[in-house]
This record gives structure tokens, C-alpha cells and sequence, in this order.
């Protein structure tokens, strides 16, 4: 009984036999099959159960705009759901079934729904789930989620991998139907890059469907040869299977590409690429959608669109049915009716809603004018229908044909809105097209072959004639220009019988008429109120007859009445697709220090900065948990010596003659006078005079400069810097490369951080004498028998420190050689936390500080904001808000009781007064367990903070629900003189 | 003696694979010194450059050429900014090409501040388009052209030096995940 539905002709090839299954039942199919005619071959009539009211549904159309037949394909965790089984190609071992019921898909339980659809007229969400409203996401969701809905996702991580791309072309072509195929050829043969993109399979658009014949021969051999010819081409890149979704900013356009969907496996490709295709100019061929007519029980599996009847017919050489009836109100119906007598299927009748004439003879069958369906018969697929005047036909499948509706949609993209065009009832596009595109053949509302074939030949000429290229003098392919004549019919009224207008949202006339009658009139209501148009089909069957219905309840004219927006996607994407490759632990480029892979061996734990991954702490010997850890690197280094990883810092070469006046710009405080060989700390501002970053800046010769910058603000503090040079101060010699990458550097804090570096540092490049090399001190050396290097005399750490840089590719082997000099000290390595305590300790502001609210007035650094000259955000520094007396002021906290710890976030608040904001005193910044003064210290703002010392106040946390006494304190908490640095 | 000695370890040190039609390899030994040409000194500068390489500084922003002998490529990388890309094992190339131009512009090691890669083969192109932005179609981006740009957010130089072959240059810091990123666009276009 296999296949007892094929017939002969057809695109598909017979000597490739595919098995697949339904449900679990095994069938067989062609290559070159989809699986919706694979399924029709195979009787296969019933395919799914409908949204909201688990209506038996079937196969409606032949392409991407398929409201129906949805079925999840594949098993386990590739499983898929809400694939249109129109565009799916049938591959061997396909394995699908059916979506939305529950028992069997012919023994639906749930199609008692349908029985309650009085009740569940649009709106009805709204109007009955209003209260109580504590239900909702409770109750009311999870139930109707069970119960509507359509396929369902396997829940587990998709097995596929995706990737992305960019493609450029002189010339996009959207579409390989007559339209696009000979667009794609003039444009090839004039020497333009052309890329040619279709959403199936086999290029050729309706050639493939019709019996039409192009240049002498049938449309579908000038289809094979035209691909055959693009095909040659070096210039030409034909990518079919891939859909172009959107339409973008100059002339950029989104396309997803199917690799591998139509193979059984992905065998480790990507299974689907997204593209960025950036063209000169695009050509639109994207074809027409057929649209439905609403009738009584027009969903019943069986009824077709006309066009697809035909491509089932003529493409696949599948029988939709044994005895066809035809519901049509344009020639195309009657075409229809003639191609398949042609193919010896039984036609019962073509009744035509309009009064004319016959456009053609259908052989055996009635040919009923000004007439219409009103209702139809048959529990699981069709039987018969009843017409207007009440007689009944017997019929297995009905073709209905409404008209054509321009595929518009990526016109729109851009803001453009389409026109209505009377002569074929349609909205064509208007005059407002995405920057380079012009639209040819059916999207444009030339619905006839002839014209297509010219259309889109005259249109990739004018577009490359734009471009400079010459058009060959090659004639446009000829066909017939078959009329197309059509009167509009949106609905046949049917009395009670519910009409269908979106099949996938299970939306009917009815319910557009009620939204109509309680005020939703606007198209845009009309979509949100009742959902049509809101499926994955966007629509594409449904809106037009949506917005027919809704002018006609209004009175007003189709263009009066418009469109609702047409917005990317044109057809469903995968998020997996969206996503791409950026997936795991390659989601995001990782940074790695040059001492990464020591640290990984010496027991880090890594924390993400920015993209940076650094020490966080290392775990040594049986160190129960990170503040064993931690505790110990600070005692460490405050007691004897240790070694940070400070690579990440950001930092700037500066040269020029005038790179010191530069400085004097960027930085708030002085710089132009720093000498040779010495370090300074700066502050940046922002132009509103907001403290944006700190850092020292050393001086290697007159005209050269290294900054260093915040980890986090290294990439902005380039680009400010890079803006200034460029836009603010053009006439200056200054020159910017980041050299962040280019040096691995190590702090090397703690009393014993001398003895340790004279070990590396070689004593003929510099003398480490105090006196030699003091505090703030820079200069070129080489470390460890001639290996260049810079050395820096700076302490984040409060501790006599250095930091110490090696071109990058010797920093895994300096920190070997750091820790192996610094054996006999008993030197270790500390992590980010222990250099987050240190400088907590010592009372320096870190990021935690520098929030983007801060001012120099806050930091208590007021006074470095030189008024002896200009700089970046000096002005707006000096408002007069930002220098109130009562600003918060940075300082130093304690807990009174000295067990509690602080917590960063705490709100300060007089004693007594209540915890509102009004009563605010400032906020609690960072807090640290000092290990030096075994109790917890934090550094915060408070107000008027630096004349309160001793004061204690509240620290509260709503949001921990704490609340503690501390009492203000310095937050130099550790060697306020700053005598250790010096030592 | 010293009591220690340095050992170089760049991150793609020694990196050599074959993807079918593409082969992807580190060049070794790649030295990258920056050149900024002082405001008011450039004539001067390329005077140095001239006489120094041989060949004049590309006066085109995005095109590289390569010295009579092909070891060293003059990148022209803005108005004011070239690279000189060529081959040095030693930790010195700033002085060597300082050296060379005698003070007439200003030099900065960038050698380790980069990490390379060639990918070549017929191949190449195809990989590429998975994550390279720009046009490498020959007639928009012939031998000799180079561009800034970005490869999976990772800022990126591309140059091509053959009709098959490209020079990338991406941060040394994270020189595995650029890694990944064209070894995967390989892997998955064979």
C-alpha cells in the first residue's frame, strides 16, 4: 500500500527510495521529496491537531508559509518542534510526528476544546483569567500553557552546532523563481559578484510547479539550465536552502542557510550558518503567497491552497486527491482544474465565485459560477462539501484559490509600508524600499511568467548599470503572459459554521467581527486582541483576509484600514542559529596572563575581569577555604614578600614632543613637569568632571611616557585618549599604542621585595639602592642576564613594593624565577583578593570607588585637580554641587564591636534616626577582613566623613537585614605615613 | 653566570596544522615594531623609512609591502602609524628598527603584544568568512591589502600575503580563544 497516492511525472528521483516514519509508522518517500508530499504519497492526509481547539488539520500550502502541517521532527534531543513538513526535505531514516494531542493523533482526548469554542472566542484569556490575580502565574498559566500550544521542545541542550558569516556581493538576488533566475543571469553575465539565495531546495520557484513553457522549452528544463549556468560561474555563488530573513541597514541582509538539515546528521558541522550578507544593491524575487478563502469548516485536512494542489501534482507527482474539487475567484483556479486533468486526476468541479465565463475548459467537470462553499464534511479528512445554493459534491480535496498576495515583507523592514494595488487586490511595495533593493516579478505584483522573466532581467540591469557594470545585449527569456484576472473574496458567509482565517492561531471570522464589535478596530488591535497574524507563520495566509474582514465591519477601504508592521524574520530562526558558535566556554574570548598556566599548576583559583581571567587566591597545603588562603598571601607579603600577577593592567605608550603637555590634558592633576625616570599617580576626569580612573603614569625619557591604567577601563581610557589626540588636540605630537599584551609584570610587595628583585634585576643596569631607586622611581633594565626589562617602584599594596615587566613571552618563566630568588624569604604568590585586602588596608580606591558618581572632592583629592592649568573635565569639576561641605567623603570604617563583619553596601545613618532615604548619610564602598588587624575594615562615603572621625554611626543593610555600630576612622589603616613604601 | 635565565614561551609557539585545503601555522620568530610618524617630522620619517628598508612607507592606509629581499613587510596601519613586521628571535627589535631610523619617529615593540597566525590554501577564504568581516574577494582585497577589523570580538589585523594566503594578527592574551576561533571556522567549512 506504499505510496498509493503517486503518479507519474515530477521533479522527485525514483531510483532513490527514502524510509521514513510517522508517528512511528513506516512509509516510504523519494529523494527530492518533502516530507509534506512524502506524506501525501502516502494517504497521509491528517498531520496534525490545531492550536486551540485541536481541530484535525492537514497540509494547506507547499512552502514556507505552511499554518498546518507542523510536526516535530527528529528524536531524542535533536527533536524539533513546529517544523513545517512543506519544507522539510525528506532525508532516509526521518523520523516525525504529530504535534498538540493527546491519546493519538486520530483520537485526539483534548478535541473536547472544540466543543467548548462557544466559549473561547478571542479575548477570552483576557476576559476570564482576569482575577484572582494571584493566579495567574500560578494557576491559570501552567494550565492553559499544557493545554494550547504546539510542539514541544525536548528540554534537552541541543546536540547541533551553528556558526555565522559574512558574505558580500556587488548584486543579491532574493529568490530563484523565474523573476530571480533571470535577474541572477543578466547580472552574472555583465561580470558582477552575484550571490543568489532560495529557501528550498531546487531553485526554480513556481517554474517547478507549473506546466508553463520558458524559451521554447518547459519551464523547469529553463530552470535546471539557468542553475546550470550560474552554477559555472566563478562570479556566482547560488545558495539554496537558505532563507533571507531581514532586510538591514545599507544594504546589509540576514540569511540563514540549512547545511544540514535535509542530511540525516550533521556529521559534526554546523547544521545551520547565519549570514550577513553585505550587498551593493539587491534585487527582491521573493514570489507571491496564495491566500485562502474563508468558508464553513474551511480547515478540514484535504482543502489546499490551488498553488499547492498543483506543485503536489506537477513537482512531486503526488495525487492530493482522487476526486478534486476547485474553489476559486481568479483564472489561476481554472489552471488548477486543467493541470490536473492533465495528469488524469478526476476533477468533480471548479466553482467560481464570479459570474464571467469560463477562462478555460475543464474536462468532466462542473463548472459552477457565482457561487460558493459554505460547509464541509468528513471526521478526519474531507468528503463533501455543501455550496451556497445547498447542493452537496462529493470530494476528497478541495483547491481553494483566493488570489495572490506580494511577498512584501522584506521591503518593509525599513520602514517601509506597501500600497494597495486594485487590479490584483493585493499590496504590492511601496515607494519606500530598504537603501539599493528594487523588487521584481510576483513580490511586485506582476503576477503573470512572461512578465517575471522581464521584470527581473530589467531590474538587475538597472541595478548594475547604477553600479558601472555593462549589461550584455542578451534578450529576456520568453514566455506566455497567461492572464491573470481576480475579484476579490475574502469570506463566503456560512451561517453558523465557523470560517478559518488563521489556521495556526485558530483564529475564525467570527472572532474578528467580535473584536471588531468591542472596539478593537485598528489592524494592530485587531492582531494583539484576537492573535492572528501573532503564529510562527507570521501570518503569511492570514492577514490579508484578517484585514479584509476587519474593513469590511468598518466600512472603510482596504488601504484605509493597512497593514500591520512586517518585521525580521520573514520565517522562523532558530535561537541555536542566533547564537552561532558563542556557546560554553567559548561564548566570549578569554584573556590569559603569561603566568596562567603556573598559577593553574600552583592551585589558583581564577576570577573573570573583564575578559581576563586572574588569580584570584592560591589554595596552599590544606587551606580550609579562600580566607585561609587569602589570610595568608596579606600576612605573607606584609611580613616577608610577595607576587602578584598585574599583567592586566591596562598600558599606554605615549610618545611625542608634546606627549607631556597631552598628559597635562588627560589627567586632572599635573604631569608636564614629572622627570625623567619617575612615576606619578594621576586622575582622569570625565568631561561633567566625574572621576572615571586612576593610575600612575612613568616617565622613560623626555618624549616618552608609559601609562597604566585601571584592568577594567583599559579600553576606554585608550579610546578617550585616542578621541582627545585626534579630535581635541590635533596640533599636538603625541602618539598612542597599547602596549597592555606586549609586557608580563609582577608586583613584588613586602619588606623583603628589594632583596628578593636584586637577585633578578642585573646590578650593572641599576643600582636598587634606596637612595638609587627611591620610591616613584621608573627605569629601563635587564633581569636575569640581559633580558630587557622595566622596573617601576610603585605600592598598591602600602608595602616597600616594585613591579617588575618582561616582554610577555618571558613572563611564565620570570614568575618561576621570582618565586625560585624568592625561596629563601619564603615568598608567595597572592591573588586578586589578597591585593583587594592590602589596598583596602591602605585605604586606596579601587573600582568600588570609582562608580561613575564619584567626584576628586568625594575621593578626598580634591586638591589634585590643578587650577594652574586646563584639562579634561576640570570646568564641570568645579560646579559648586560637586564641592558642597556636606559631600560624602571617602574614609575608613570599623566595627565598635570588633567580632562583626562590615558589609559592602551598608547605608550610614545617624544613631536614632529612622532607615529611610531621607535620613541617608552616605554608603559603605568595600570591606575586607584584615588579617593585620584581625578585625573587619571597610572604606566607604559618608558625609562631611573627614571632619567626623570617631564618630560612631549606623551601617545598615535592608537587603541583608543587618545592622551594626561602626565608628569612623582614617582609611589608612595600615602605615598611615606611608613610611613602609619609603623603606 | 646568572643565577637565572629567562626561557621565550609565545603563546602560539611552534603551531602548525592542516585542515584539509587549509594549513594554519604560527610563523616563528615574527617581530612587530610600531612607527609613529611625528607631527610635522613625517617627510623626514619616510625619508628614514626609504633609505632604512629600500622601499618607500605605502603612502595607501590598509596596504603592506614587503622589502626587495621579502623579509621585512611595511604595514601602513593609519596616518600616522605603520608596522614593520619581520623576523627576530631576540627580544630587541625595537632597538634594531629604532636603530635604523635614527630618531626621525617613534618606536614601540609590539612584537608581544600580538599573536600570529598564516592560514593558506585554497581553503582559506571559505574559513575565513565565518568570522572575518571584511571582503576578502581578490578583486577588493588583492596581495599586499591589509585591514583592521573583528574576529569573534577580538580585534583583529588581516593581511593578505599570497593569493591563497593571509597574515592574522590578534591580542597575545588571548591567543588560544583566536585560536579557536580559526581553527573551528576551518574545521567546519572542510
Amino acid at each position: 500500500m506504499s505510496q498509493i497516492n503517486r503518479i507519474t511525472g515530477g521533479l522527485v528521483d525514483r531510483s532513490r527510495t527514502m524510509n521514513f516514519t510517522f508517528n512511528g509508522k513506516s512509509m516510504q518517500g523519494y529523494a527530492g521529496d518533502t516530507l509534506a508530499s512524502a506524506l501525501l504519497a502516502n494517504g497521509q492526509v491528517l498531520v496534525g491537531r490545531s492550536f486551540k481547539y485541536h481541530r484535525p488539520r492537514g497540509i494547506l500550502t507547499d512552502g514556507s508559509e505552511e499554518p498546518n502541517a507542523l510536526v516535530e521532527l527528529r528524536s531524542g534531543a535533536a527533536q524539533e518542534p513546529n517544523t513545517r513538513a512543506t519544507v522539510t526535505e525528506l532525508f532516509d531514516g526521518l523520523t516525525a510526528a504529530s504535534q498538540n494531542h493527546r491519546g493519538s493523533l486520530e483520537n485526539d482526548f483534548m478535541a473536547i476544546t472544540d466543543l467548548a469554542s462557544p466559549f473561547l472566542s478571542a479575548g477570552f484569556y483576557y476576559k476570564t483569567f482576569m482575577w484572582p490575580a494571584a493566579f495567574w502565574e500560578k494557576i491559570y498559566e501552567p494550565i492553559i500553557r499544557k493545554s494550547a500550544g504546539l510542539g514541544r521542545l525536548s528540554m534537552q541542550e541541543d546536540p547541533d552546532t551553528y556558526d555565522k558569516g559574512f558574505l558580500h556581493c556587488d548584486l543579491l538576488v532574493i529568490g530563484a523563481g523565474p523573476a530571480g533566475l533571470s535577474a541572477a543571469l543578466a547580472a552574472a553575465r555583465s561580470g558582477a559578484r552575484v550571490i543568489l539565495a532560495d529557501e528550498d531546495f531546487a531553485p526554480g520557484g513556481r517554474l517547478n510547479s507549473e506546466t508553463y513553457a520558458v524559451d521554447g522549452m518547459s519551464g523547469t528544463d529553463w530552470a535546471a539550465q539557468a542553475v546550470a549556468e550560474l552554477t559555472s560561474m566563478d562570479n556566482v555563488r547560488l545558495m539554496t536552502r537558505t532563507t533571507v530573513y531581514g532586510a538591514y541597514d545599507h544594504g546589509i541582509y540576514g540569511a540563514l542557510e540549512r547545511c544540514t538539515d535535509h542530511l540525516p546528521g550533521a556529521g559534526g558541522k554546523p547544521r545551520q550558518v547565519l549570514w550577513r550578507i553585505y550587498s551593493k544593491r539587491a534585487v527582491l524575487a521573493a514570489g507571491a503567497t496564495e491566500r485562502p478563502i474563508a468558508f464553513g469548516n474551511n480547515d478540514r485536512p484535504g482543502i489546499m491552497l490551488a498553488s499547492a494542489v498543483r506543485t503536489y501534482v506537477n513537482r512531486f507527482g503526488v495525487a492530493p486527491g482522487k476526486r478534486v474539487a476547485v474553489l476559486t475567484n481568479n483564472d489561476d483556479g481554472w489552471r488548477t482544474a486543467h493541470d490536473l486533468v492533465a495528469k488524469g486526476i478526476a476533477v468533480t468541479a471548479v466553482i467560481d465565485t464570479r459570474n464571467g465565463p469560463a477562462p478555460l475548459e475543464v474536462a468532466g467537470a462542473r463548472h459552477i459560477r457565482g457561487a460558493g462553499v459554505v460547509d464541509t464534511a468528513g471526521r478526519r479528512a474531507l468528503s463533501r462539501i455543501t455550496l451556497t445554493d445547498g447542493q452537496m459534491i462529493d470530494t476528497d480535496c478541495l483547491a481553494v484559490s483566493g488570489g495572490w498576495n506580494p511577498a512584501v515583507h522584506l521591503t518593509c523592514h525599513q520602514q517601509g509600508r506597501p500600497v494597495w494595488n486594485e487590479q490584483i487586490s493585493a499590496f504590492v511595495p511601496g515607494n519606500i524600499l530598504p537603501a539599493g533593493m528594487v523588487v521584481a516579478g510576483a513580490a511586485n505584483g506582476a503576477l503573470s511568467l512572461g512578465a517575471a522573466l522581464a521584470a527581473g532581467r530589467d531590474a538587475a540591469n538597472a541595478q548594475l548599470s547604477d553600479l558601472g557594470f555593462t549589461a550584455p545585449d542578451t534578450a529576456a527569456p520568453t514566455a506566455e503572459d497567461e492572464g491573470f484576472s481576480c475579484e476579490p473574496k475574502w469570506h463566503i458567509p456560512s451561517g453558523k459554521k465557523r470560517a478559518w482565517v488563521d489556521f495556526q492561531n485558530d483564529v475564525t471570522v467570527k472572532d474578528i467581527r467580535l473584536s471588531h464589535r468591542e472596539g478593537f478596530k485598528s489592524v494592530e488591535h485587531l492582531k494583539r486582541y484576537t492573535t492572528t497574524g501573532m503564529a510562527t507563520d507570521q501570518g503569511k495566509t492570514s492577514n490579508m483576509s484578517a484585514l479584509a474582514i476587519m474593513s469590511e465591519c468598518t466600512g472603510k477601504s482596504i488601504p484605509e484600514t493597512g497593514t500591520t508592521i512586517f518585521r525580521p524574520p520573514y520565517t522562523p530562526v532558530p535561537i541555536g542559529a542566533l547564537a552561532g558558535r558563542s556557546r560554553g566556554k567559548d561564548f566570549r574570548p578569554y584573556r590569559l596572563t603569561p603566568s596562567h598556566e603556573w598559577a593553574t599548576r600552583h592551585g589558583a583559583t581564577f576570577v573573570e575581569v573583564g575578559n581576563w581571567l586572574r588569580a584570584q587566591w592560591f589554595v596552599k597545603g590544606n587551606e580550609n577555604g579562600w580566607r585561609d588562603s587569602v589570610d595568608r598571601e596579606v600576612l605573607n607579603t606584609r611580613n616577608s614578600v610577595g607576587i602578584c600577577d598585574v599583567t592586566t593592567l591596562g598600558k599606554i605608550d605615549i610618545q611625542g614632543k608634546d606627549a607631556a603637555e597631552f598628559l597635562n590634558k588627560v589627567y586632572a592633576n599635573a604631569f608636564a613637569k614629572l622627570a625623567v625616570g619617575r612615576v606619578r599617580y594621576g586622575i582622569m576626569l570625565r568631561e561633567d568632571g566625574i572621576c572615571y580612573d586612576d593610575g600612575t603614569t612613568a616617565r622613560m625619557s623626555e618624549n616618552h611616557f608609559v601609562m597604566t591604567t585601571t584592568t577594567a577601563n583599559a579600553v576606554l581610557v585608550f579610546r578617550r585618549m585616542e578621541f582627545a589626540r585626534q579630535c581635541l588636540f590635533p596640533d599636538m605630537d603625541v602618539h598612542l599604542i597599547s602596549t597592555t599584551d606586549a609586557w608580563a609584570q609582577f608586583a613584588v610587595a613586602g619588606p623583603n621585595a628589594r632583596k628578593l628583585l636584586s637577585k633578578i634585576v642585573d646590578a650593572d643596569s641599576q643600582d636598587m639602592s634606596n637612595e638609587a631607586f627611591p620610591f616613584m622611581a621608573c627605569g629601563e633594565v635587564t633581569v636575569c642576564g640581559g633580558t630587557p626589562g622595566r622596573l617601576f617602584r610603585i605600592s598598591f599594596s602600602g608595602e616597600l613594593a616594585y613591579e617588575i615587566a618582561v616582554p610577555a613571552r618571558y613572563g611564565n618563566s620570570l614568575i618561576e624565577a621570582l618565586m625560585k630568588a624568592g625561596e629563601e624569604f619564603g615568598a608567595c604568590p597572592y591573588g586578586t583578593e589578597a591585593l583587594g585586602v592590602m589596598r583596602i588596608e591602605k585605604g586606596h580606591a579601587a573600582g568600588n570607588e570609582l562608580d561613575g558618581r564619584t567626584t576628586a572632592h568625594m575621593l578626598g583629592m580634591g586638591g589634585m585637580v590643578s587650577k594652574k592649568k586646563d584639562s579634561i573635565g576640570k570646568v564641570l569639576s568645579q560646579r559648586p554641587d560637586m564641592n558642597r561641605d556636606d559631600a560624602e567623603r571617602l574614609v575608613g570604617f570599623r566595627p565598635v564591636d570588633r567580632s562583626q563583619k562590615l558589609i559592602a553596601g551598608s547605608h550610614f545613618l545617624t544613631k536614632g534616626d529612622e532607615a529611610t532615604m531621607a535620613n541617608d548619610q552616605g554608603w559603605m564602598t568595600s570591606v575586607a577582613w584584615s588579617p593585620s588587624l584581625n578585625h573587619s575594615v571597610g572604606l566607604g562615603f559618608i558625609k562631611s566623613g573627614h571632619t567626623r572621625m570617631g564618630e560612631i554611626v549606623r551601617a545598615v543593610s535592608p537587603v541583608h537585614n543587618t545592622e551594626m555600630d561602626v565608628e569612623i576612622v582614617s582609611a589608612h589603616f595600615i602605615d598611615p605615613e606611608g613610611e613602609r613604601l619609603r623603606a | 653566570m646568572p643565577d637565572f635565565t629567562l626561557i621565550s614561551a609565545p603563546p602560539l609557539a611552534g603551531y602548525n596544522s592542516s585542515f584539509g585545503d587549509i594549513k594554519l601555522s604560527a610563523p616563528k620568530d615574527l617581530a612587530i615594531v610600531s612607527i609613529a610618524l611625528p607631527l610635522g617630522g613625517e617627510d623626514a620619517a619616510k625619508a628614514a623609512i626609504t633609505s632604512a628598508f629600500g622601499i618607500d612607507l605605502p603612502d595607501t592606509v590598509g596596504t603592506s609591502s614587503p622589502t626587495k629581499d621579502g623579509a621585512t613587510s611595511l604595514m601602513r596601519l593609519g596616518a600616522d602609524q605603520a608596522f614593520v613586521v619581520f623576523t627576530s628571535a631576540t627580544p630587541d627589535a625595537e632597538r634594531q628598527i629604532a636603530a635604523k631610523l635614527n630618531g626621525t619617529a617613534y618606536t614601540t615593540d609590539q612584537t608581544d603584544a600580538w599573536c600570529s597566525l598564516e592560514i593558506s590554501g585554497p581553503g582559506a577564504r571559505r574559513a575565513l568568512e565565518r568570522i572575518c568581516p571584511i571582503d576578502l574577494h581578490p578583486d577588493a582585497f588583492a596581495v599586499g591589502a591589509l585591514a583592521r577589523t573583528v574576529m569573534e570580538h577580538m580585534g583583529a589585523i588581516i593581511a593578505r600575503t599570497g593569493d591563497d594566503s593571509f597574515l592574522l594578527l590578534s591580542a597575545s592574551s588571548s591567543a588560544k580563544s583566536f585560536l579557536h576561533a580559526v581553527e573551528l571556522s576551518a574545521r567546519n567549512v572542510i
